[in-house]
């Protein structure tokens, strides 16, 4: 793996300091998912509750400040630290403990591969606004993402206990298709820009076509956007693909699972909402980029030019990918509130037989026109 | 009165099939919902209750909080005679009886009235039973929410508590009480 | 002799009268003024019957039955009467059943249901007032509104107690029930009354107000307040005890004595002892009997004496004698010094301990000191510690002039200053137990109520105390301690011990 430019300047400084900034950037993503996975959990519950004309959560206060129910997400973990935390007693401890770590670790190791800016100069070095450039890193994502399979099956299996063990199979076969259908969505998009490395596309996707258009793959693979929000959200596992779990009518693969170990199930499923969203923002719509900015400020295509101080390119890159994100969690989460629950056969049938087929027509399709306009 | 709705079978059209543009219209449905809540919160019908409350229909079906009447010298008409609690089925009535020294003829009183709130089912049976018209679920409290239970247990004080005497002529033991009371009165 | 009722065929004897030969064939007939112990009044009219051929109807408790005679109970013409008879004798009751203690047991309110069910046709103001709450003695009020002067009370102090302390005043609508000029109803047997009355008018003072009849529980048992131990019920709710009911068996009056009808109220004495008062300060009743053991093991058996008691049951008894034999001790007494009789011709006994000749059973198998024996034991010294029931404990000491740490069992709120220790026991309202009354008839209580935590019944606690000493006497079921009474004892060897029903009398 060959190292980009700005990590290898980097490594010239000297290891400590490649070491160092590389520790800020993991404790600054880290933090920044962190918090917004809390605040999903809290989102959720206030959008459903417009979306379906109620108030949502407000009673939690502190020294009588209810701000919303901002307190919410503080008080659901108190509660969740403090509940029994129960281990089925023919249960296997070690794989029933080692599942909530398989489902929540693979999901925040996505971060790494994830741009959230294009790069910062600071104290003469030059920080690339990415924790790790791999030049894969669109495989890295499929990778390790599907390591999250093992928390959701060994959950089940470590539970000895017949219901959840049925959960995690349908969690399983579903996640394992789906894998498959959102590994060929994404084929298009790295066909367009010829690249895998995540930074590379959204560096791509700050041209312009036609001398006015960005060159977002919103605009190159439209068909394959609406494919991957399918897939990404079936992967997910949350409505209208939640029958492996179903909250409160279907029993699922963490029946056992109370206290933390629940809550690192759930909030590992808030934080692949933060992935996809992320996921989205980056193939489809520019990542970090903002529309006719360059390094040095915005050019518009028709001719005006807004010279800008490097540091608020940087805080416009990173707002652009913050707001892209926020505004695909969102959507994920309206899309929850409204569409009804698919059935397990047809949660299979639309990806064999629907999401497959249509992900490979797409990707002939986009060959046919790279090689006609080449 | 019975409506019939004809709920149309058909098989779906390809572009219902395709499901992506019934996805897209029933998120009009809910974007337009939450915008419109977002933007004029007003038309959440929510009712954040302890705070908030909905005026009751004032009217006969309605059973709220119990109270115990009083006569119009103040004392309560109750002559614990224990008909509601051998009417209440959820055994949350439990009533101590005394004797009056002062001479008034309806001689027994309760010196304890318990009702437990957490137990009571709203059913109206003590009122229906009571021989002497001295209970009633007319209060227009709905008991509701308590952070313990001792909260939910109302004793003869709170039972009695912030209402007018009234005189009624229902009742044997408060007839004998107001004569005896008109008696006492004119000496 | 023979005759017809509703219709079959039925034989008396000559003299019976209608309603004795309509209640054997299981035919109710309502009644008011009629009792079965008292003399015959007919003044009530409840219980009018038509005879066929009989121009009028005529009262069945005063009218003996004939040869041939057609009696109809339930014919049109005899509830029409009854209900007419109920509404003359309703026009004016005060209708205070709310608070009146009757209510739920009222010949008033039972026969309205029955047979009268009809609206007043009289104003609630125009009815006649009367003295209500009167204070005639120490343990009845009476309301004179609600009496429909049937007379029982009258003829009660007449022919039972014959102390004649009431009487009715006045003539026809005036008439009312009043004291005799000086005298209190203050008789004995005073509470009988309450009982007696059909309605609400005599209400006994101590219940009064207490609870309501219709939630009291009944518990067949017998009375432990003199060696007669008449059959009574007691009335508990919620293991509260309210109050003591004559329970009607044959061969017994139906009646109880006042001093009887108290004998719950020890049960829940202020005083009475929770848990065990030790030299060591306050313990759980468990570990009390510890204590108590433990002081006895530290004594030679000689110097241990045991003493069983006429006021503590068979199985306590015996469970003491076994005790006493375990322990290889020769002090202990199982005798008492008693003429029973019945002094005043009713119920009453010159003998207050209920169990006194079941004692002399137990003395007559196991030996030990009599009385007098016993005290010059004490008295010489060589006893260091006694075991025995805490009032008895007492008069033996001051008898002997001594004073010996001892353990007692306190059944009551009776005081007892220092001793060494002062166990809680059940009593006879608290445990299933056996007693011998004076005519040798056996008599058998059955646990009303449960015992304070951990307190156990003299036998069972003499079981555990024989079991920390090292010495078993094997009476941890009440099965084996009436096993090993049959065992023990000739007399009892084949007497129905266990079963409520049988009656049993000592040879």
């Amino acid at each position: 793996m060959t190292l980009p430019i700005p990590d290898f300047i980097l490594l010239n400084k000297g290891p400590l300091v490649f070491l160092g900034v590389s520790f800020l950037k993991v404790c600054v993503v880290f933090g920044a998912v962190m918090g917004f996975a809390a605040l999903l959990t809290l989102a959720e519950r206030k959008v459903s509750a417009l979306m379906q004309d109620r108030v949502g959560p407000n009673r939690a206060s502190v020294f009588g400040f209810a701000l919303g129910g901002l307190f919410h997400p503080a008080a659901d973990g108190l509660k969740l630290i403090f509940k029994e935390d129960f281990v089925p007693r023919w249960g296997d401890k070690f794989l029933f403990t080692l599942a909530p770590l398989l489902a929540l670790f693979p999901v925040l190791l996505l971060f790494a591969a994830l741009p959230f800016g294009n790069y910062i100069d600071i104290a003469g070095l030059r920080i690339n606004l990415q924790i790790a450039d791999f030049n894969l890193g669109v495989l890295f994502i499929l990778a390790v993402s599907s390591l999250a399979i093992y928390g959701a099956f060994l959950s089940g299996w470590a539970s000895r206990n017949n219901f959840a063990l049925l959960g995690s199979l349908r969690a399983a076969a579903q996640m394992i298709s789906y894998e498959v259908a959102l590994g060929l969505t994404l084929v298009g998009v790295l066909m367009v820009y010829g690249t895998a490395s995540l930074q590379d596309i959204a560096q791509a996707q700050g041209e312009l076509l036609f001398g006015w258009l960005p060159a977002w793959g919103i605009v190159y693979q439209p068909f394959a956007f609406l494919l991957f929000l399918a897939a990404a959200q079936a992967e997910n596992k949350r409505t209208p693909f939640d029958v492996v779990e179903g909250e409160s009518e279907i029993i699922g693969y963490f029946l056992e699972y109370s206290s933390m170990r629940f809550a690192s199930f759930m909030f590992s499923e808030f934080i692949e909402i933060i992935v996809i969203s992320m996921l989205a923002a980056t193939l489809f719509f520019g990542g970090w980029q903002v529309p006719y900015l360059q390094a040095s400020g915005f050019v518009f295509p028709w001719g005006t030019e807004i010279p800008l101080n490097h540091y608020l390119v940087v805080l416009l890159q990173v707002g652009s990918i913050s707001v892209k994100t926020v505004f695909f969690s969102w959507l994920l989460l309206v899309i929850r509130w409204t569409v009804p629950r698919f059935r397990f056969d047809q949660v299979m049938t639309l990806c064999w037989k629907g999401l497959l087929p249509l992900a490979l027509l797409n990707i002939l399709v986009t060959g046919v026109l790279i090689w006609w306009l080449a | 009165m019975i409506r019939i709705k004809k709920v149309d079978n058909r098989p779906l059209t390809l572009l219902e099939r395709l499901y992506f543009t019934e996805v897209a219209a029933g998120m009009l449905v809910t974007l337009r919902h939450f915008f419109r809540n977002l933007f004029k919160p007003s038309n959440i019908v929510t009712v954040s209750y302890p705070e908030e409350r909905l005026p009751l229909p004032g009217n006969a079906r309605l059973r709220t909080r119990h109270r115990l009447k009083v006569r119009a010298d103040g004392t309560p008409k109750c002559v614990a005679c224990y008909m509601c609690q051998t009417a209440c089925p959820a055994y949350c009535i439990d009533i101590t009886a005394a004797e009056y020294n002062d001479g008034n003829p309806a001689e027994k009183y309760p010196r304890g009235f318990d009702i437990d709130l957490s137990r009571c089912v709203m059913c109206g049976m003590c009122v229906e039973a009571c021989p002497e018209d001295a209970i009633a679920m007319d209060t227009g409290d709905i008991p509701g929410g308590a952070l313990t239970r001792e909260e939910l247990m109302m004793d003869k004080r709170e039972l009695l508590r912030n209402l007018p005497g009234e005189p009624s002529l229902l009742g044997a033991s408060t007839r004998l009480h107001n004569e005896w009371d008109r008696k006492v009165k004119k000496k | 002799m023979k005759l017809k009722i509703d219709g079959k065929e039925t034989e008396v004897k000559p003299g019976t009268s209608i309603l004795g030969a309509a209640q054997a064939m299981g035919v109710l007939i309502p009644r008011y003024c009629y009792h079965p112990s008292l003399s015959v009044s007919g003044n009530c009219r409840m219980c009018l019957v038509e005879i066929e051929g009989a121009p009028k109807l005529v009262t069945a408790c005063s009218t003996p039955c004939a040869e041939g005679m057609s009696v109809l109970t339930a014919s049109e013409k005899a509830r029409a009467a009854r209900r007419d008879v109920l509404e003359f004798l309703l026009i004016n009751h005060p209708l205070d059943c709310p608070i009146c203690d009757q209510a739920g047991e009222c010949g008033l309110q039972d026969y309205y249901m029955e047979h009268g069910l009809h609206k007043s046709r009289f104003p609630q103001t125009d009815k006649v007032r009367r003295h209500k709450r009167r204070d005639i003695g120490k343990h009845l009020v009476l309301d004179n509104e609600r009496c429909i002067l049937c007379t029982r009370c009258v003829r009660f102090c007449e022919e039972i107690t014959k102390t004649d302390e009431l009487c009715v005043r006045e003539r026809g609508d005036h008439s009312y029930i009043d004291l005799k000029p000086g005298a209190r109803l203050d008789n004995d047997y005073s509470l009988n009354i309450a009982d007696l009355c059909p309605v609400g008018a005599f209400t006994s003072a101590d219940f009064r107000f207490r609870q309501r009849v219709w939630f009291l529980q009944r518990t067949p048992s017998v009375c432990a307040g003199c060696a007669t131990g008449c059959p009574l019920e007691v009335h508990h709710k919620d293991n509260v005890v309210y109050r003591l009911m004559p329970r009607p068996v044959e061969g017994f009056p139906p009646w109880l004595c006042d001093e009887g009808r108290m004998t719950y109220k020890s049960l829940r004495a202020p005083g009475r002892p929770a848990a065990a008062f030790c030299e060591e300060g306050n313990l759980k009743p468990a570990a009390g009997l510890r204590f108590a053991a433990s002081r006895l093991g530290k004594l030679k058996p000689e110097q241990v004496a045991i003493f069983g008691s006429p006021f503590m049951s068979l199985e306590d008894n015996l469970a003491l004698a076994e005790l006493a034999a375990a322990l290889g001790t020769k002090n202990f007494c199982l005798h008492f010094n008693t003429e029973p009789g019945i002094k005043d011709g009713i119920l009453m006994n010159t003998d207050h301990s209920p169990n006194s000749r079941g004692l002399a059973l137990i003395h007559a198998v196991y030996g030990g000191y009599t009385r007098e024996q016993f005290s010059e034991r004490l008295a010489s010294g060589e006893v260091k510690f006694i075991l025995g029931r805490n009032e008895e404990v007492k008069a033996a000491l001051n008898a002997a002039r001594t004073d010996i740490p001892s353990s007692v069992f306190s059944f009551s709120d009776e005081p007892a200053p220092g001793r060494a220790c002062v166990l809680p026991a059940a009593g006879h309202f608290e445990s299933d137990c056996l007693f011998i009354n004076y005519a040798g008839r056996l008599r058998r209580a059955r646990a009303a109520v449960k015992a304070p935590e951990g307190v156990l019944p003299v036998w069972q606690a003499a079981d555990r105390i024989a079991s920390m000493l090292g010495a078993p006497i094997r009476l941890e079921t009440r099965a084996a301690v009436l096993e090993r009474i049959k065992a023990k004892i000739p007399e009892l060897a084949d007497a129905p011990l266990a079963d409520d029903t049988a009656e049993f009398y000592l040879k």
